[in-house]
């Protein structure tokens, strides 16, 4: 597996009441993330890959390992078409 | 002795300094200005910002000219309505200004409690002036009415200098707060210059909320999350004049509102819009400021 990578050159960003509030930089469109999906985003740190995302995640929150993974599916999927997300 | 320490920023004005920065900045001379500061004359009742520079005309050919460094000038015309130039000057003339040298001008009334400021804001007719005006009556004194400006230079904290601009009330709202009626605001303005019944406060102090005025029924809800940076896109003039002024790229923009979505405490005052129920949502309003 690849380790995923934020493009950070490509966004800014916020943490408000454990909430984040992204921009980005191209088009200054912002997206919020709260709760599982600011959680994905703080585990997406350059180094864990997407099992390793999954593991983090299902070590701190209740539900099934397919439920998580397919949040996380899904976010990735979206972070991707925004242009923010590399799979090294 | 000597000291090694970083010494404070000389970027980080002090209090006192931000309010002698606009008392000196927002003098005024008359005489002949520029028709415009780029592009085609100005149409009625527009403004144009050009590096320290704003120009704004209102009806006819009534300009106000402001640089930085050389203070305000109006030139009036034959048609002038000279019971509007205050107005003028005191609205989208001081917001400029104020933009222009760094603070940040927001569409709020305030009254202040224990060395800190209570700002309420929301569009046009919410009852910004009218809630500050009754606020009056619990003892609570106004701390600023209709523009609320903000000195951003100090990182840790957010300043409020106190207002330049008198109460401003529609007869229906004097009689609703029983403020202390004083003369018309202008010929074409059905407004009434007031006075607050706990009075004014006329030094720097810090902003401890921010509330939000929404029609509803009566509660008082905090605002957290990604919600207060999305409350902090404001498109009152006052927030476009200060756009116009910074010229902030998108990064830096964000940065700013990130700090304001961060920094201050936000709150929403919901009440019902009815008369009979203003007493109430006054009283909410006073034992919120007043039990923090």
């Amino acid at each position: 597996m690849t380790a995923l990578i934020k493009l950070s050159d490509r966004f800014v960003e916020v943490d408000i009441d454990q909430e984040i509030v992204v921009m980005r930089l191209d088009n200054g469109e912002f997206f919020a993330l709260a709760e599982t999906g600011a959680a994905i985003w703080r585990l997406i740190d350059g180094r864990r890959d997407k099992a390793a995302l999954i593991d983090a995640l299902a070590a701190d929150y209740a539900g099934g390992r397919a439920e998580i993974a397919a949040d996380v599916d899904e976010l990735l999927r979206q972070l991707r078409d925004l242009g923010l997300l590399d799979d090294a | 002795m000597f000291s090694a320490a970083l010494q404070p920023s000389s970027a980080r004005r002090s209090e006192a300094g931000a309010q002698l920065v606009m008392q000196r900045e927002s003098r005024v001379q008359y005489g002949p200005v520029p028709r415009c500061l780029f592009g085609d004359p100005l149409p009625e009742r527009t403004w144009q910002i050009k590096g320290d520079a704003f120009l704004l005309r209102g009806e006819g050919e009534h300009y106000f000219h402001y640089r930085r460094g050389t203070g305000v000038t109006v030139e009036r015309g034959a048609d002038s309505d000279l019971s509007e130039e205050g107005l003028w000057l005191n609205g989208s003339v001081y917001s400029a200004i104020a933009s222009i040298n760094g603070l940040l001008p927001i569409h709020a009334s305030a009254v202040a409690f224990d060395g800190k400021v209570f700002a309420f804001t929301g569009p046009a007719e919410s009852g910004k002036s009218t809630l500050v005006a009754a606020l009056g009556s619990h003892g609570l004194p106004m701390f600023c009415d209709d523009t609320l400006v903000l000195d951003l230079s100090d990182p840790q904290r957010i300043v409020c200098l106190p207002g330049h601009k008198r109460l401003k009330l529609r007869p229906d709202a004097v009689a609703l707060t029983r403020a202390s009626r004083e003369e018309k605001v202008s010929r074409t303005y059905d407004k009434y210059y007031c006075s607050p019944a706990a009075g004014v406060v006329d030094v720097a102090l810090p902003l401890a909320e921010l509330l939000f005025l929404e029609e509803g029924a009566l509660a008082i809800v905090p605002i957290r999350g990604a919600e207060r940076f999305a409350r902090m896109q404001d498109d009152h003039q006052t927030a476009r004049l200060f756009e116009a002024a910074r010229r902030f790229d998108r990064a830096t923009q964000f940065s700013h509102q990130a700090r304001l979505a961060t920094q201050i405490s936000m709150t929403r005052l919901v009440r019902p819009l009815d008369r009979s129920r203003f007493r109430d949502s006054v009283a909410l309003a006073a034992s919120h400021v007043t039990r923090r």
